[in-house]
């Protein structure tokens, strides 16, 4: 009864995995300025987006208008941070930098294009 | 059905949102209020750069270049306010030649859509890498590249109005109408460096257009092209000169190595320089020997001299320029040799923090006169961002 039970949670443990991964979409993004790299990120909808952002020079902000999602992308040499965010609708979500982070600040934007 | 976060309505949104923008509150276009995210509304930063310099013809230094505050506002997602305020030189005095107390920015942006929106204001111009890219952590060397001061008048602000955006698979621009130069300032030594009117007053019988378009579809790569071009202030609108300048840039990176580039030529009509110059004698009792053309271009390696990343990163650079603030003569007049000038600058920046920099260099100059000697220079700077 044991060895059964085992191999049921590894079956579920092993159908659940591929699937998981398959709805995420892990999306590295450099940061520098004033750039988003990449700066067009096109997913389908109902996937989760894994951000990983780092900094080639200061710190900048990463938020995505129209969210809640306003994080620190701390200075270069000091690491990444993840952001998850998974859109509900089909649109354009546009992100920026929320930081002041020099002459050029207001350039520093990019879009999520999530299609159905 | 698509749903459309702001700021990013259709093309054919834009004229009436043109037309109501400033009455509209921005928050109409929001998909709720209760979406929107507690991000502070201001902010402040800055930057500082402090030099000493030792020249070979000249006492050695210690100047407190630049100390600058920067402001910045959001009223909305859609309007947003930035401002830059610069102390040169630590001391301003009226009346002498002493520092200077000048706003360098400031202006409203109206974000419409990526691809197209609105600023207005006291604006840089777009032309060159430095000029908007002016953080002392962000650039090589102590003092900014020669071509960057007499060939393209950095920091060069005025006031103007014009549009900006993403053209999509990369491309990026500006296009701005702006207050144009003053021809009375223009000098055979230092070319267009104190021309600009600086929102101060300035007199516009003719708009000044500038532009720049930027490619930033490869990573690490970033090509630009911009222009200049307008009718200068000369005292007298029959006489005024039109002044055209063109430039390109590059700078990218291959693993650890930085290169960039940046070529720019500055043109006016021969008659037209002949003509300013017969003005400006008769004017100022010396002829100027203006040049109805001037061209600078360099050219820049940098590399990271140890293998450790911040805060312990150290970058050698080394650059080449050439300048010539009379590469072009208008008839009857003869350029000074002394004023095609080429320079090698070499040096490091060490980064104990990626927002702050010590700067060391050497500086090179060299001319083609027999006579006067280019200088050159040891200088240490010290700069930061915040």
């Amino acid at each position: 009864m044991t060895r059964v039970r085992i191999g049921a949670v590894l079956f579920l443990v092993m159908a659940i995995c591929p699937y998981a991964q398959e709805r995420t979409a892990t999306i590295r993004i450099a940061a520098e300025r004033f750039r988003f790299t990449p700066d067009e990120i096109k997913v389908r909808r109902g996937r989760t987006i894994e951000f990983r952002l780092e900094s080639d020079d200061t710190d900048h902000g990463f938020r995505i208008l129209g969210t809640d999602i306003d994080r620190i992308i701390p200075k270069r040499g000091r690491g990444s941070i993840t952001v998850t965010f998974t859109p509900d609708r089909a649109g354009r979500y546009v992100f920026e930098c929320s930081k002041l982070c020099g002459a050029g600040h207001e350039f520093m934007h990019g879009v999520v294009i999530v299609e159905d | 059905m698509a749903h459309t976060f702001q700021p990013g309505l259709k093309p054919r949104a834009w004229l009436p949102l043109l037309l109501c923008l400033a009455a509209a509150p921005a928050e109409a276009q929001s998909p709720s209020a209760n979406e929107r995210p507690a991000a502070p509304l201001s902010s402040l930063s800055g930057y500082m750069d402090v030099q000493f310099v030792n020249p070979s013809n000249a006492d050695a230094f210690i100047d407190f270049r630049r100390f600058v505050l920067i402001f910045a506002h959001r009223f909305s997602d859609r309007i947003r306010f930035v401002s830059e305020l610069e102390v040169e030189h630590a001391v301003v005095e009226g009346g002498e030649d002493k520092g200077e107390l000048e706003l360098e920015q400031a202006y409203l942006d109206f974000l419409i859509d990526r691809r197209f929106s609105i600023r207005a204001g006291q604006l840089l111009v777009p032309v060159g890498i430095i000029n908007e890219r002016h953080e002392p952590p962000t650039y090589y060397g102590v003092h900014r590249p020669f071509v960057d001061t007499f060939i393209i008048p950095t920091t060069w602000f005025d006031a103007g109005v014009g549009v900006f955006g993403e053209a999509g698979r990369g491309w990026r621009y500006r296009a701005y109408a702006m207050a144009p130069l003053d021809a009375a300032e223009f000098s055979a030594e230092e070319g267009l460096a104190e021309s600009p009117q600086k929102g101060s007053r300035a007199i516009v019988r003719h708009w000044a257009g500038t532009g720049r378009l930027e490619y930033l579809g490869i990573p690490r790569l970033t090509l630009g092209a911009s222009f200049w071009t307008g009718r200068a202030t000369a005292g007298a609108a029959t006489s005024d000169p039109r002044v055209t300048l063109v430039e390109g840039d590059g700078r990218g990176r291959i693993g650890r190595l930085e290169l960039r580039g940046e070529i720019a030529r500055v043109f006016m009509n021969e008659n037209d320089a002949a003509t300013l110059n017969r003005l400006r004698a008769l004017r100022e009792g010396i002829d100027p020997n203006l040049a109805s053309q001037l061209f600078g271009a360099y050219i820049e390696a940098a590399h990271p001299l140890t293998p450790f990343p911040a805060p312990r990163e150290v970058v050698g650079f080394v650059r080449y320029e050439r300048f010539d603030t009379q590469y072009r003569m208008p008839p009857g007049y003869v350029p000074l040799p002394e004023f095609k000038r080429s320079a090698w600058i070499v040096g490091a920046s060490s980064f104990p923090d990626p927002d702050v920099v010590v700067k060391v260099d050497y500086t090179v100059e060299m001319n083609e006169s027999a006579t006067m000697k280019a200088p050159r220079a040891f200088s240490v700077g010290l700069g930061w961002w915040f």
